[in-house]
C-alpha cells in the first residue's frame, strides 16, 4: 500500500502542466494586440 | 526549475517587448527631447502679465524666425485669450502655414484647462501656477477646433478657438 500512493499522484502531477497550447495561443494573441495597437498608435503620432 | 518550451517562449516575448519599449522611450527622452508638456517653471496665476510672454500685447501669433512661430495663450474661465487683432476685437482663429514650427506657451490664471489642437499631436494640461510649452511642426493643412479637455465649470463647452493651417 506504501508502495502505491506515490504512483496514484503521479498522474494528477502530468495532468497539471501537460498541454499549455491553449495558454500560450491566448498570451501571444494579447502579446501580438499590444504591439500592433502601440505601434498603430506611434504611427498616428508620427502622421499628425 | 523546469520551464515549460511555451512559458519559455512567451517570457522572452514579454521581456522584448519590455526592453524595445524602454530603448524607445529612453531615445524619446535623451535623443528626441520628449519631456512633460509643463516644467518646473512657475509663474504667478494672479499676475501672469508680469511674465513677457504673457503681456496682453503678446498674446496670439508672432513669427520669430522664417517658418518658425510663438503662440502665447492664456486660459482662463471660459476663454482662450488669443490677443487682439487691429480693430479691437478679440481673436479666435490662430494662422499658420503649412510645415512649420509652432511653440505653444499657455498658462491659466484661474483654474485647470486642457489645451488639445483636436487632430494634432498639441494637447496639454495647463495648470495655475506653472506655464506648459509644446512645440510641434505643423505637417497637414486644415481647420483644427481648440478644446478645453479639463472640466474646468459651468462653461467648459463653450471654451474653444481654431487655428488653422494653410497652404
Amino acid at each position: 500500500m506504501g508502495k502505491e500512493n506515490p504512483k496514484q499522484h503521479q498522474p494528477s502531477l502530468h495532468e497539471s502542466t501537460h498541454s499549455l497550447k491553449g495558454t500560450f495561443i491566448a498570451v501571444m494573441l494579447l502579446g501580438i494586440f499590444i504591439l500592433v495597437a502601440w505601434f498603430g498608435f506611434y504611427a498616428l503620432f508620427l502622421s499628425r | 526549475m523546469h520551464l515549460h518550451k511555451y512559458e519559455k517562449i512567451w517570457l522572452i516575448f514579454g521581456m522584448a517587448s519590455l526592453v524595445l519599449f524602454l530603448l524607445i522611450i529612453g531615445f524619446a527622452a535623451f535623443w528626441k527631447g520628449t519631456h512633460p508638456q509643463s516644467h518646473i517653471e512657475t509663474i504667478d496665476p494672479q499676475n501672469v502679465e508680469a511674465h513677457d510672454a504673457f503681456k496682453p500685447e503678446n498674446l496670439g501669433i508672432r513669427e520669430v524666425a522664417d517658418g518658425k512661430y510663438i503662440v502665447n495663450i492664456v486660459a482662463s474661465a471660459f476663454n482662450y485669450d488669443f490677443g487682439k487683432d487691429k480693430e479691437g476685437n478679440a481673436i479666435k482663429t490662430i494662422r499658420v502655414p503649412k510645415g512649420s514650427t509652432v511653440l505653444y506657451q499657455i498658462t491659466t490664471k484661474d483654474v485647470v484647462h486642457g489645451f488639445q489642437v483636436a487632430g494634432t499631436n498639441v494637447n496639454m494640461m495647463v495648470e495655475p501656477g506653472h506655464i506648459s510649452r509644446y512645440e510641434t511642426v505643423m505637417k497637414n493643412t486644415g481647420e483644427f477646433t481648440v478644446v478645453c479637455n479639463e472640466y474646468c465649470g459651468i462653461g467648459h463647452h463653450q471654451m474653444f478657438g481654431t487655428v488653422e493651417v494653410y497652404e
